[in-house]
Parts: structure tokens; C-alpha cells; sequence
């Protein structure tokens, strides 16, 4: 299904690309900014699955290694490769960020932007 | 027909959910909601013909909610943070920002589908046919995107391993809790009740198990390395953390990881860098078969130790009352 | 050697790196450290040396077509390979003495995997490789920037990871459409289906592209830099030599890269956001009383020069701007390590505070000061002669701005400059009393050195490095050497009546801006580009 020219799979990862991205720039609290990151991330990799992918592919895992398949059925397997590296970056980074969060949490009781970042600058000031 | 319709009924519900999150204020319904959101994100990979993903984004979601929830724990425990939040929440507003920002996001948004190239959409597909015809000549097994993940691009697949490790460095060494007071089991047993003791030690030879067939079989059917590790891990997790048995310190288990990381750039050295086992005609099922296998194995278990410190520093380190940081004093000179 | 030697150039450095961490003790960590940093110059020898002949081409496991991830390096990529082997050796002989702590190995760990990190993204033509080494390079960034417990920068820190990571979202969705658009993940075949596509439809991919690539060369519409400059704060001057010296390096390279890849769209707007990243620069860096602040909003300013360099669309702009790049990497990496030792002795990083360096410490304040004259483009140093070919390219106002633009980096190293004269204000520490450190004075001298030497053969060494004969003019080479002259003498005038007085907007020093504005920046950025691509 299409809305205008473009693929319903196309379209909502973009939506959601942005919603994240209105949400990050409205944002006061540090986890949800975290969350939606991931939301970010998310919609990415949908986007990606949804290249070649058309609903209702088959996977691009053969049982009978004799049977001729068409490729037209199935599932393009790069992007699914790609978009595996893509989700343990993902997780990855976002575990250094909840350290980070945590770390910053401690020290200045808070997990607002404005508040923490009023506590940071005069805390983190270069030296005069 | 159906199957479309599901997925446009949970790609509005996806966008709604994303909705939510933005506009929620109170940050347990933001984990919430993220625990749906992902669960139709990896519903939706598996109608797209990507059980592999969806795999592991229902795996990595879990872990993620769990990261937050420890987070949150501890904020909403204080008492301070709640209150801070609920204050937040009952300031009015900026309504003129709000719109000002939606007005903004609206635009980069319409610029966005407004320049989307239509024309040529998808028209280069001789790269997905010659994976799809070759990979089981070129680097064996069943599963197309494990050929891809561990033979074809494994140079990638090293670099996310190393992403991975040095995570787990970085989550200890920048974490407010200093590392030398780490290594012991005071914060093992977390859960004391009988009744979740008996339970586990029924569930955790069968999550084991569950994960040896995943790594064992990732070569030929969905799952593989990653998802096998994640299984591993919980296994860990649920020995350590329910039942208390401390047997493995993080420090080895950091160690491990390391040691397993290096066999993991070592063996495709072997196998593929050098063009050694792979040069068509050269290359045997069986040693195809192996390869992958050991591969899977490997992956598996440095995500297991790496999950496994992860969610230790998560449960344990990161929850604990705050005390005077131990700062030992020595001159790093200014360099 | 083999071709598939290239690969052991990334994975070499990332081996030795978790084998010393888990295997080695501190001491005999050390040791193999500088021995494999110095051994490794040899194979990067040989990578320049063989590339002047042709580019080396290798599949990683000799895969056919373009199934596998393919390495190329062609002599711009073996120059910036040697660059990043020389720097990382020059900063290890510059550690190796360092009273170390007992995660001295871990910094050791970091270091080699951004070395491997930073090889692998000049030698990669993957795309996706390319995403998946930028972010393990801002990883590994990150820990390094806030690697001292005591005095880390975490919220600068934080906002520096979090806003990299939106921005690398950016490209993963601009690569889909590239995926889309030609079915393949490597640069050159991309590029040849690339070609035949008309603006509109590029016009988004190359947006989202570039706006991520913008953000790691720190150009400067987008606020992305503010974050790294203020975690440089807390972090240590070797790393913040490693960050201005290669770090924003790589951003320039893979610059140059997707520029090639998208057949040179967009260089007049990238002309124009070189020269606004370039006067912001030094203006940014004019109003700073820090050392490492002032340092590196200078190199800020210097890439805004190199890419208005690279976006002139003339030959010899083009190899004046890459040879630049080598030059600033060498002295602003021997401005970092002179303001170091500078520093240490005096207590201090107020350059306000710092007087009479030349006479406290004169070989150190001999070398920062050849770096200096590098840095400003004084004659028979190595920057008047990448400068000079730069600005061959410009001509009519473009020419008389990066004239401003460079008068502008004198009057900030005039202003830095004074630290060398006048009498200490505070306690000084004597200087090889605490710590022998002749390894650090012949490091700092050793690269002032080349410096010069680099100015004096300068032709012949862009000719080699960058396979450019270019032929320098005797007369207008005086030309500029008289615009210097002018230039030096006006810098001082201004200095000593209007800047020496006062603070210089002391707003910018140390700004801050929160996360919200970053982002919006980010947004506003690929908007203007998007519709200057798309509509122009």
C-alpha cells in the first residue's frame, strides 16, 4: 500500500523519525531524551527492513537447499544483516548513556536538562 | 491481504505509541510505552520476512527496559526525584515554544517527504540475487543473513564485537561507582523468595538449553550467535542474581569477554581475511559448517559476559545508596 | 606484501590493543606500546610508497563483485594512514613517562583502538563500514575525553555522545536511500550509478548525508562542536591533541570522500559555510582565556579554511588544502603537547596568567613557538606553503576573506604569543625537577622541526605526498610573504590597543548552549541544504 507515492513503510518511519525528533527538542527529562534516541533508532531500522522487504516475504532461510526459489519472494538479507550490527550499536551506546545519566544523577540530584545543565556549567567552567 | 492489514493497523498503532512517549509525563509510562513500541516493532520485522531482527529487538528491549527501570528505581526512590518531576509536570507549558517546535519538526518533516526519491525506487536487485544464489557456495548454511553477518561482512560484524567490549569498559569505567570496590558477591542474592528459587532452578537448564540450540542452530534457521548470547546471559543472570550462586566475579567474567573477543578476530583471520578456507572449490561443507557454528559460539558467549556485566553493574552497582566516592589520590602529571 | 595486508592494518592495532589489556602488566605494556607505535611506521612507509604507483584494492575474503566490504587505499588515504601512525607514536613517546595509574592500561586500550578505529575509516569505501567505525570512534572518543575521574566533563560528555548519536541516525537514513537508489554498499560502484541521477532525487540522501558528515568535521551553522569543545575541560591535552589533531580529521576526510561520491554537488554551499565556520572560528577563539579552548576553536576555524579550500573547485586549491591538513595536524598537535608541558609548570591554563615562558622553559617555548609560525603561515614554514596554494584558487572577495580569516589567526596567537614574554605572575615549577622529560622536549622540538622542514621542501613534499607537481612562484610567493608581513603587523597593532585592554566578548567564553538548541541546529542545517540542493 502506498500513501501518494510513497510505501506505508516508508512513510511511518519517517513520521516517527520526527516525532522523536519534535519529542527531543521538547523534551525536559534526560531518560525520555535516552528513549527517544532509541525510538530513533528504531524507526531507522524499519525503514531499512522495509528497502526490500514487501509484507508477507518469505525469510532468506532455505530448509531445501534444492528447491528454486524466486527472489522476488524473499526477503533482501543485507539490510537484515546491516540492521542487526545497527541495534547491538544501538544498545551499546545506549547503556554508556544510562551510565552517564546515572553518574550525573548522583552528583546533581536531578534528571532535567535546564537544572542540570545550570549545576554543570558552573561545576565544569573552564579554568579562569 | 490479512497480513497486510495487521501491519497497517500496527504501524498507526506504532505511530500513536510513539505519540505517547513524547507527550507522557510521568517517566514509568514512558518505559511503558516503550515496551509496546517494541514489541510491535518486532512484530512488524517478522511480517517483513526478518525473524532474525525481530528476534533480537524483542531480546534487546527487554535488557534496555530493565537498564531504565533501575534508573528510574532509583530516582523515584529518593523521594527528591519525584517530587522534581512532579513539579516539572505541573509547570505550565510554553505553549508558544511547543507550537513554535511543531511548526519546525512539521517543516523538516514535509522537506523531508516532499524530496523523497520515488522515481528509481528499488531498481538495483542484482546484489540481493547474488547473495541469495551464492551464499550457501561461498560461505554455507541455510540462513542467508548469517552468511552475510559472518562471512561476507564479518569485518563489520568485529568492529560491533569490539563496539560491544569497549561498552562494557566504558560502562565501568565511567559509572559514578569506583571499580576497586566492585569484585565481591555482597549483592548476589537479590531475591529471597522460596517460591521464585524453585521456579528458576526449573527454568534455568531449560533457558540453557534453549540457548545452545539457538547458537547451534544459527546457521541453518533464525537465531544464531547474538539471540544464543542474550539466552546465555539471562542464564547468568538468573543463577547469579536468583539464586544467588556467586561464582563467576565480574572481573573474570570482563576477562572472559576480552579473551573471547580476541579468538573472535583470531578465527576469521584464519578463515576468511586470508581467502584461506573460502576460495571456491577449497571449501568443504563440513568445514562451512564448522566455522559457522564456532563463530556463533564465540559471538554468543562474549555477548553473554558482556550482557552479563552490563546487567550486574545495572542491578547491583548502580542501585546502591550513595556513599563518599573512593577517590584514590594520585598525580596523573598534566599531560 | 600482499594486498590483503591491508586488512592487518586495522586489525593489528585493535589485536594489540585487548592483548595488552588482558595479558601484559603495566610496565611491559608500556614497552610494547611505543615498539609496535614505532614498528608500525614501517608498514605505513611501504602503504606510501607503494600507493604513488596505484591504488590497492583488496576484498575482505576475496569475496567476488561487491559481495564482500572492500579497502582501498589510494595515496590520499595512505598519507592520512601515515598521519595517524606518526601522531599516535609522537603522543605515545609523549605519555611513556607518565606517572601512570593503575587504568593506565585501559588508556592504552582506548588509544589503539582509536588508532585502529581511524585507520579503518581512511582505508574502508564501505558505506556501512564507515557508520560502523564512526561509532566506535565516538565511543572510544567519549571515554577518552572523561577518562580522569576527577575532573570529567560528564554533562559535556553526555551531550557530546547522545547528540553523535542522533547525527550518525542521519546518515543510517540517508545510506537507505543510497541502498535504495543503487543496490550496492560500496563507494566507487555507488558513485557510478550516482552520476546519472539527476539533483532532485539526490538531493535528500546527500542532505542527510551530509549534515552528519558536517557535524563530525564540526562545521559550524550546526552547534554540534559546542559539546567536544567543552569536555575538552576536563579531558588531558594528549587527547585533546588526538581530537584536533586527527579526530576532526577524519570528519574532513570522509568530507572529501562523499563529495567524490556525489560528484561535487554542493560546493558553493559548502564554500560559504568553510568561510562562516572559519570567521566564527576566530572569533571564538579570540575570546577565549583557556589554553585548550583557545587551541581548539583555532582548529575549528583552521577546517573552516580547509574545506572553503576543498569547495574552491580549483586543482591547486585542492592540494594546498589536503597538504594544509597535514601541516595543522603536526603543529597544533605541537601547540597541544608545548601548552602541556607549559602548563604543568606553571600551575595554570589561563593564558592570562602564563608570562615569561621563553625564559622559564626555552626549548619548549622554541618549539611552541615554530609551531606558531607554522600555524599563521610565516614564511619558510610549512603553513605559508599550504596556505599560499589554498588561496591560489580564490580570487576577488572569497581571496581578501580568508586574508581576514588568517589575519584573524594571527591576532589570536599574538594574544596566545604573550605567554612567551614579560615576568612569571605566580609560583613556577622548575623544569626537569619533578619528572625527567627530555622524551617530551624532543618531541616538541622534533616536530617544530618538521615543521620548518616541511616549509622549506615544501613542493617537493606535496608532490610526493599528493602526487601534485605544483610549481611555486617566486613572485608572488613575495606577494603573500609582504600580505603576512602587513598582516603580523597589523595583528599586533590590534592586540596592543584594543584586545590587550579588555576582555574580548567575554560571553563566548565558555558558552554553553543546552541540547534542545544542538538539536534544532542539526534540524535547521538539513533543512537549508535539503532546499539548496533540491530548489537551486
Amino acid at each position: 500500500m502506498t500513501v501518494g507515492d510513497i510505501h506505508v513503510l516508508e512513510i511511518f518511519p519517517i513520521l516517527v523519525f520526527f516525532i522523536s525528533f519534535f519529542g527531543l527538542i521538547i523534551s525536559r527529562n534526560i531518560v525520555k531524551a535516552i528513549v527517544l534516541i532509541m525510538l530513533m533508532q528504531t524507526s531507522v531500522i524499519l525503514f531499512w527492513l522495509g528497502l526490500g522487504a514487501r509484507l508477507g516475504n518469505i525469510p532468506p532461510i532455505f530448509q531445501d537447499a534444492t528447491e528454486v526459489y524466486d527472489p522476488n519472494t524473499i526477503a533482501d538479507p543485507l539490510p537484515q544483516a546491516l540492521m542487526l550490527t545497527a541495534i547491538i550499536i544501538g544498545i551499546a551506546v545506549t547503556a554508556i548513556n544510562i551510565t552517564l545519566l546515572n553518574a550525573l544523577f548522583r552528583k546533581y540530584q536531578t534528571v532535567d536538562w535546564q537544572p542540570m545543565q545550570d549545576l554543570a556549567t558552573v561545576d565544569e567552567r573552564p579554568e579562569s | 491481504m490479512a497480513i497486510a492489514l495487521t501491519t497497517e493497523i500496527l504501524l498507526v498503532f506504532w505511530v500513536v505509541n510513539a505519540i505517547w512517549i513524547v507527550f507522557a509525563k510521568k517517566t514509568y509510562r514512558v518505559m511503558i510505552f516503550f515496551g509496546v513500541f517494541s514489541l510491535i516493532t518486532s512484530v512488524i520485522y517478522l511480517f517483513l520476512g526478518a525473524p532474525d531482527v525481530a528476534m533480537a529487538e524483542a531480546g534487546i528491549s527487554a535488557f534496555a527496559t530493565i537498564f531504565f527501570i533501575v534508573c528510574i528505581e532509583k530516582y523515584y526512590s529518593r523521594g527528591s526525584g519525584l517530587k522534581a518531576e512532579m513539579a516539572s509536570a505541573a509547570k505550565p507549558r510554553n505553549y508558544f515554544k511547543l507550537v513554535a517546535a511543531f511548526a519546525f519538526v512539521a517543516m523538516l518533516c514535509g522537506l523531508f517527504i516532499f524530496f523523497v526519491p520515488t522515481t528509481t525506487e528499488y531498481a538495483y536487485t542484482e546484489l540481493r540475487d547474488l547473495y541469495l544464489f551464492q551464499f550457501m557456495r561461498d560461505v554455507g548454511g541455510r540462513n542467508a543473513v548469517t552468511a552475510i553477518y559472518l562471512g561476507y561482512r564479518v569485518y563489520d560484524t568485529l568492529f560491533e564485537a569490539l563496539l560491544l567490549v569497549t561498552a562494557v569498559v566504558a560502562v565501568i569505567h565511567l559509572s559514578w561507582f569506583d571499580r576497586t570496590i566492585v569484585a565481591d558477591g555482597r549483592h548476589s542474592e537479590v531475591e529471597r523468595s522460596r517460591m521464585t528459587k524453585f521456579a528458576m532452578r526449573i527454568v534455568c537448564p531449560i533457558i540453557l538449553l534453549f540457548g545452545m540450540y539457538l547458537v547451534m542452530n544459527g546457521h541453518i534457521s533464525a537465531g544464531g550467535g547474538f539471540l544464543g548470547g542474550l539466552a546465555f546471559a539471562l542464564f547468568l543472570v538468573c543463577r547469579f542474581m536468583v539464586l544467588g550462586v556467586y561464582d563467576l566475579p565480574i572481573e573474570k567474567a570482563m576477562k572472559l569477554e576480552e579473551l573471547v573477543f580476541i579468538n573472535i578476530i583470531i578465527l576469521p583471520i584464519f578463515a576468511i581475511f586470508t581467502g584461506f578456507i573460502y576460495f571456491y572449490g577449497y571449501a568443504t561443507e563440513m568445514f562451512q559448517n564448522i566455522y559457522l557454528i564456532a563463530m556463533n559460539f564465540l559471538v554468543g558467549l562474549k555477548v553473554a559476559f558482556g550482557f552479563f556485566v552490563l546487567f550486574y553493574r545495572y542491578i547491583a552497582i548502580e542501585r546502591l545508596p550513595d556513599k563518599e566516592e573512593v577517590v584514590e589520590a594520585f598525580d596523573d602529571g598534566e599531560d | 606484501m600482499p594486498p590483503q595486508m591491508l586488512t592487518f592494518f586495522v586489525i593489528v592495532p585493535v589485536l594489540i590493543a585487548v592483548f595488552l589489556y588482558v595479558f601484559f602488566t603495566l610496565k611491559i605494556a608500556r614497552v610494547i606500546a611505543i615498539a609496535v607505535q614505532a614498528a608500525f611506521m614501517v608498514p605505513a612507509a611501504w602503504l606510501l610508497f607503494a600507493t604513488q604507483e596505484s591504488e590497492i584494492a583488496v576484498t575482505v575474503g576475496d569475496y567476488e563483485g561487491f559481495l564482500g566490504i572492500i579497502l582501498r587505499a589510494d595515496l590520499l588515504a595512505a598519507v592520512f594512514v601515515c598521519l595517524t601512525v606518526f601522531i599516535f607514536l609522537v603522543v605515545g613517546i609523549y605519555t611513556v613517562q607518565t606517572p601512570y595509574d593503575r587504568t593506565k592500561r585501559l588508556y592504552l586500550f582506548l588509544i589503539f583502538l582509536l588508532e585502529g578505529a581511524l585507520i579503518g575509516l581512511f582505508l574502508t569505501r564501505d558505506f556501512f563500514n564507515i557508520f560502523v567505525l564512526v561509532e566506535v570512534s565516538t565511543v572510544v572518543v567519549t571515554i577518552l575525553l572523561m577518562y580522569d575521574r576527577e575532573r570529567r566533563n560528564l554533562f559535556a560528555g553526555m551531550t557530546f555522545l547522545m547528540v553523535n548519536i542522533i547525527v550518525m541516525q542521519l546518515y543510517l537514513f540517508g545510506l537507505g536511500y543510497i541502498y535504495m537508489l543503487t543496490g550496492v554498499m560500496d563507494m566507487e560502484a555507488a558513485s557510478a550509478v550516482l552520476y546519472t541521477m539527476d539533483d532532485r532525487s539526490l538531493a535528500l540522501p546527500y542532505a542527510l548525508i551530509m549534515t552528519s558528515i558536517a557535524s563530525k568535521c564540526s562545521l559550524l551553522p550546526m552547534l554540534t562542536w559546542l559539546p567536544k569543545v567543552n569536555s575538552l575541560t576536563g579531558s588531558r591535552f594528549t587527547i585533546a591533541a588526538i581530537m584536533s589533531g586527527l579526530h576532526i580529521k577524519a570528519g574532513v576526510y570522509l568530507f572529501i570522500r562523499f563529495q567524490d561520491v556525489f560528484g561535487g554537488m554542493g560546493t558553493d554551499f559548502f564554500l560559504v559555510i568553510g568561510i562562516i565556520t572559519a570567521v566564527a572560528g576566530v572569533i571564538m577563539a579570540l575570546s577565549q582565556t583557556d589554553v585548550r579552548l583557545l587551541l581548539a576553536y583555532s582548529t575549528i576555524a583552521q577546517v573552516g579554511l580547509i574545506i572553503t579550500g576543498l569547495s574552491l573547485g580549483d586543482g591547486y586549491s585542492r592540494v594546498g588544502s589536503l597538504f594544509h591538513i597535514v601541516n595543522h595536524s603536526l603543529f597544533k598537535v605541537a601547540l597541544f603537547l608545548c601548552a602541556s608541558q607549559i602548563t604543568y609548570l606553571y600551575h595554570t591554563k589561563d593564558i592570562r596568567k602564563i608570562r615569561g615562558a621563553l625564559r622559564q622553559t626555552p626549548l619548549i617555548a622554541a618549539a611552541n613557538i615554530m609551531a606558531i609560525l607554522g600555524i599563521i603561515g610565516a614564511p619558510l614554514f610549512n603553513g605559508s606553503i599550504s596556505k599560499y596554494f589554498l588561496m591560489s584558487g580564490a580570487t576577488g572577495a572569497t581571496e581578501w576573506i580568508i586574508i581576514l580569516i588568517n589575519l584573524g589567526t594571527i591576532l589570536a596567537f599574538v594574544k596566545y604569543a604573550a605567554i612567551f614574554f614579560g615576568k612569571p605572575l605566580g609560583k613556577v615549577r622548575t623544569e626537569g625537577g619533578d619528572e625527567p622529560d627530555f622524551n617530551r622536549r624532543a618531541v616538541v622540538l622534533g616536530l617544530g622541526i618538521i615543521c620548518l622542514a616541511l616549509g622549506i621542501g615544501g613542493a617537493q613534499a606535496m608532490d610526493f605526498l599528493f602526487d601534485a607537481p605544483v610549481s611555486l612562484s617566486f613572485w608572488s610567493y613575495l606577494e603573500k610573504v609582504g600580505i603576512f608581513a602587513a598582516s603580523v603587523a597589523i595583528g599586533i597593532l590590534i592586540y596592543r590597543y584594543a584586545i590587550s585592554k579588555r576582555e574580548f566578548l567575554p560571553k563566548l567564553n565558555g558558552l554553553s548552549l543546552s541540547f534542545q538548541q544542538i538539536c534544532v541546529s542539526i534540524g535547521a542545517f538539513f533543512a537549508v541544504l535539503v532546499i539548496y540542493i533540491g530548489v537551486f
